[in-house]
């Protein structure tokens, strides 16, 4: 202990820049923090893509990709986690590290603000500590749990609650239930006081990349074989999907019905057929959405039936979002999302239920699917006591929500109290650290 | 019970030889299953199947189902990492730890194998356990814990509590705050296990300033000294004696005259002490496994909902060949021409 507070105060300061990291599974949010100035984060593709003609894209260069016909990927973050560091050093390396990198940092004159998904294995928190210090040489790192950074921003303004102007902003929030719906998977996360309470995390193996390959393979069922095409069923899946708030009458609507039965909604579409156009990798290289036109699509595909193909997406487009709250569905035997945060709620003391309940945020890709929060609040108004006010949000941007409250948490006292300098871990280890990270802020009094 | 000086030792293991079986006897039905008196009718004697139970076949189809939805191509792939544009960067030597990270080919279900292993073998062998933990980390395992919670001398903490309150409710210099704070960070750097500390410290909170979350003190005596707006001396507040999260001390909204009415009263459960609030918040990680939310026992009770194979409508038939459901004759008919029975499919 004496050691430790020596090297303390034997200490440098404490970099002034920080390099911000909200490592996702599909895409990497970074930015920096200087000081008080906070820029924008940039949104990088988290994989080495290969298209059709074997060209190898790493990491922001996809953006240079205009045809995703056949695209294949590997990914360094599996299930959330990073685990192949051969290729995370990769995109690392050209996007931040190398000299014509374009968001240059010099790690040995700069802290790392690493987000983790919770619950990670002991051995792959220990491989991202070693990596930072022993191979990038990062001067500060902190490596936190991902969803209880959006406890650092300013909560009560996604939830439009109305307060004096002057009224302090809590920082970080007292309490709040944080939903993260990712790529891999989705996580119910309460955090008092910006403190993960462990216990009570739960997780559902659903997230983007399930559902993306269940429409894939629903496509191939009914239409085309789509299976290699991940990144355009992906497209598709953010443009047409959405969360019903009636299922059962929404896939009344969209059934064609028995033998010989004409069905008025299935005719004219219900409100929720779609026509999607599909890149024909000649001319058009994304997909488009077009309102489903019941007379002329039928003659439309067989006179343009050369030129472009159309998908009528029907049941689809809610039947593939309908996995979070149904994953028995699709034969996952697990609770969906409202049961989820019960399941979450039930190891916690009952007074904690009407603050967390009233202060449900939503974040990640899936919670751009319309409706989603609708829906949530809906199927837990029905599991909870009448008394407790239900309130679900949606930041602006759910995908850069936890990288927001990863930057205003790199400003706050809370970040030096668990960043650990690269002089700490060489004295200390890398068990040290780990011990330190997992210990988590602790709790004040 | 005297049986003859022979001690029987539990054990839960089972040991397959040929011929017969050692078999932990566990329950009063174990040996009828495993030796059933009747062949022809055991069938009908295994207990009911419930709804929502399935065959192996389904099982089976279902696993490869899932196992199909969570890759992240179709087909099996493997990508290399490209040279780069302008020559690679002066290769610096790799430490060793960082050669064996980059050399891995270990995916995420291989590390989720080698912690399982690791567990186990931490139940069945403590001692190699420990030594395995030597080298690795492992933070939510209870050894770490115990080794944690070691710090501080519980037994001299009530005197030094009630030194440490009398003096903070005196004066609250700024140099003691400070001084306090650093004994808090170095108390949290190197076992950072925050144990159910005896002695609360507590300090009034300070939310519009960046500063520390400082919690209010002395909770019967004395109230949290003023800080710049709050009124402490609101009797009415929810969370009443709790310093974690510090009582609501805003001005309370608009009366209505259906405060009083007895039948608009709204029950309020009792909230969590700060003994309870801290052992959750410090609490540690689940692990990976453990996160995993499962079904409970309700869930099971209803059965699962089907779906036509073919349109996604209701499952409402199903194919008499095969099982699959499908929702009316047009699927029935689309189904039928590629229905295959294969053994085993």
């Amino acid at each position: 202990m004496a050691a430790s507070r020596k090297s303390r105060i034997n200490a440098p300061p404490a970099p002034s820049t920080t390099l911000v990291l909200d490592n996702g599974a599909d895409t990497i949010k970074a930015g920096f923090v200087t000081g008080a100035k906070t820029d924008e984060p940039r949104i990088i593709p988290n994989c080495l893509a290969r298209d059709r003609h074997r060209k190898t894209y790493v990491g922001s260069e996809l953006q240079k990709c205009r045809d995703f016909g056949e695209m294949a990927f590997r990914r360094p973050v599996e299930k959330g986690y990073i685990v192949s560091w051969e290729a995370q050093k990769e995109i690392w390396d050209r996007e931040f590290l190398d000299d014509k990198a374009p968001q240059k940092c010099d790690p040995s004159e700069s802290r790392l603000v690493l987000t983790e998904q919770p619950n990670a294995l002991p051995a792959l928190q220990t491989h991202c500590d070693q990596m930072v210090f022993e191979e990038f040489g990062f001067a500060s790192y902190c490596r936190t749990i991902g969803p209880a950074l959006n406890a650092y921003q300013d909560i009560q303004a996604i939830f439009h609650t109305p307060r004096a102007p002057d009224t302090s902003i809590d920082v970080p929030a007292e309490i709040l239930l944080v939903v993260d719906s990712g790529y891999s998977h989705t996580t119910v996360t309460p955090v008092v006081q910006g403190r993960p309470l462990h216990p009570a995390i739960r997780r559902l193996d659903v997230g983007g990349k399930l559902m993306t390959n269940y429409l894939a393979r629903l496509l191939s069922v009914r239409h085309f074989d789509m299976r290699n095409e991940p990144f355009i069923v992906n497209e598709m899946k953010e443009a047409v999907c959405y969360v019903s708030l009636d299922f059962k009458g929404d896939l009344e609507k969209t059934w064609k019905g028995t033998r010989g039965e004409r069905r008025e909604d299935y005719l004219g579409g219900g409100g929720i057929a779609k026509d999607y156009v599909l890149p024909d990798s000649h001319t058009t290289f994304h997909g488009v959405v077009r309102e489903y036109e019941p007379g002329i699509s039928a003659r439309a595909r067989k006179a343009a039936v050369s030129t472009e193909d159309v998908l009528t997406l029907r049941n689809e487009r809610f039947v593939v979002p309908e996995t979070l709250f149904n994953p028995p569905d699709i034969g996952l035997r697990q609770p969906g999302l409202a049961d989820l945060v019960m399941q979450s709620l039930s190891v916690l003391p009952i007074g904690l239920w009407p603050g967390l309940l009233a202060n449900i945020v939503v974040v990640g890709g899936n919670a751009r699917f319309d409706n989603f929060i609708q829906r949530l609040q809906m199927e837990l108004l029905e599991l909870v006591p009448d008394e407790c006010v239900v309130r679900v949000a949606r930041p602006e941007n759910a995908v850069t929500s936890t990288w927001l409250g990863a930057a205003k948490f790199a400003r706050h006292e809370h970040v030096e109290r668990l960043a650990v300098t690269k002089q700490e871990y060489e004295e200390n280890g890398a068990g040290w650290v780990a011990r330190k990270f997992a210990a988590g802020l602790g709790v004040d009094t | 019970m005297n049986n003859f000086g022979v001690i029987e030792i539990a054990s839960t293991t089972t040991k397959n030889t040929p011929g017969w079986a050692y078999v932990p006897d566990t329950g009063p039905t174990l040996s009828a299953a495993l030796q059933p008196t009747n062949r022809k009718r055991a069938a009908r004697n295994l207990p009911a199947l419930s709804l929502s139970d399935l065959s192996a076949r389904e099982e089976t189809r279902i696993r490869k189902d899932l196992e199909a939805l969570d890759r992240d191509n179709h087909r099996d792939v493997h990508i290399p990492i490209p040279p780069r544009p302008g020559g690679s960067r002066a290769q610096n030597k790799h430490t060793p730890n960082v050669r064996r990270i980059l050399q891995s080919q270990k995916t995420f279900a291989n590390h989720l194998d080698d912690y399982q292993a690791m567990l186990a073998l931490a139940e069945s062998n403590p001692t190699a356990a420990a030594a395995m933990t030597a080298t690795q980390t492992k933070p939510s395992t209870p050894t770490v814990a115990a080794s944690k919670s070691a710090s501080p001398a519980p037994t001299a903490a009530p005197a030094a509590a009630g030194s440490k309150r009398s003096a903070a409710a005196a004066k609250r210099a700024a140099a003691r705050e400070k001084e306090e704070q650093e004994k808090k960070k170095a108390r949290q750097t190197p076992k950072q296990e925050p144990e159910p500390e005896p002695e609360p410290e507590p300090k009034p909170q300070q939310p519009q300033q960046d500063t520390d979350v400082e919690m209010s003190d002395a909770p019967s005596t004395s109230q949290p000294a003023p800080t710049s707006e709050e009124t402490p001396q609101n009797s009415q507040t929810y969370p009443r004696e709790s310093l974690i999260l510090p009582p609501y001390a805003k001005p309370p909204p608009q009366p209505h005259p259906g405060d009083a009415d007895p039948l608009l009263v709204s029950y309020v459960p009792p909230f969590p002490s700060d003994d309870e609030l801290r052992a959750l918040m410090t609490a540690p990680p689940l692990s990976y496994l453990e996160a995993r939310a499962t079904w409970s026992e309700d869930e099971r009770r209803y059965p699962v909902r089907v779906f036509c194979t073919v349109c996604g409508y209701w499952g409402r038939v199903k194919c008499m060949k095969c099982g699959t459901r499908v929702c009316a004759l047009d699927c029935l008919e689309t189904h039928r021409e590629e229905c295959v029975t294969r053994y085993g499919l």
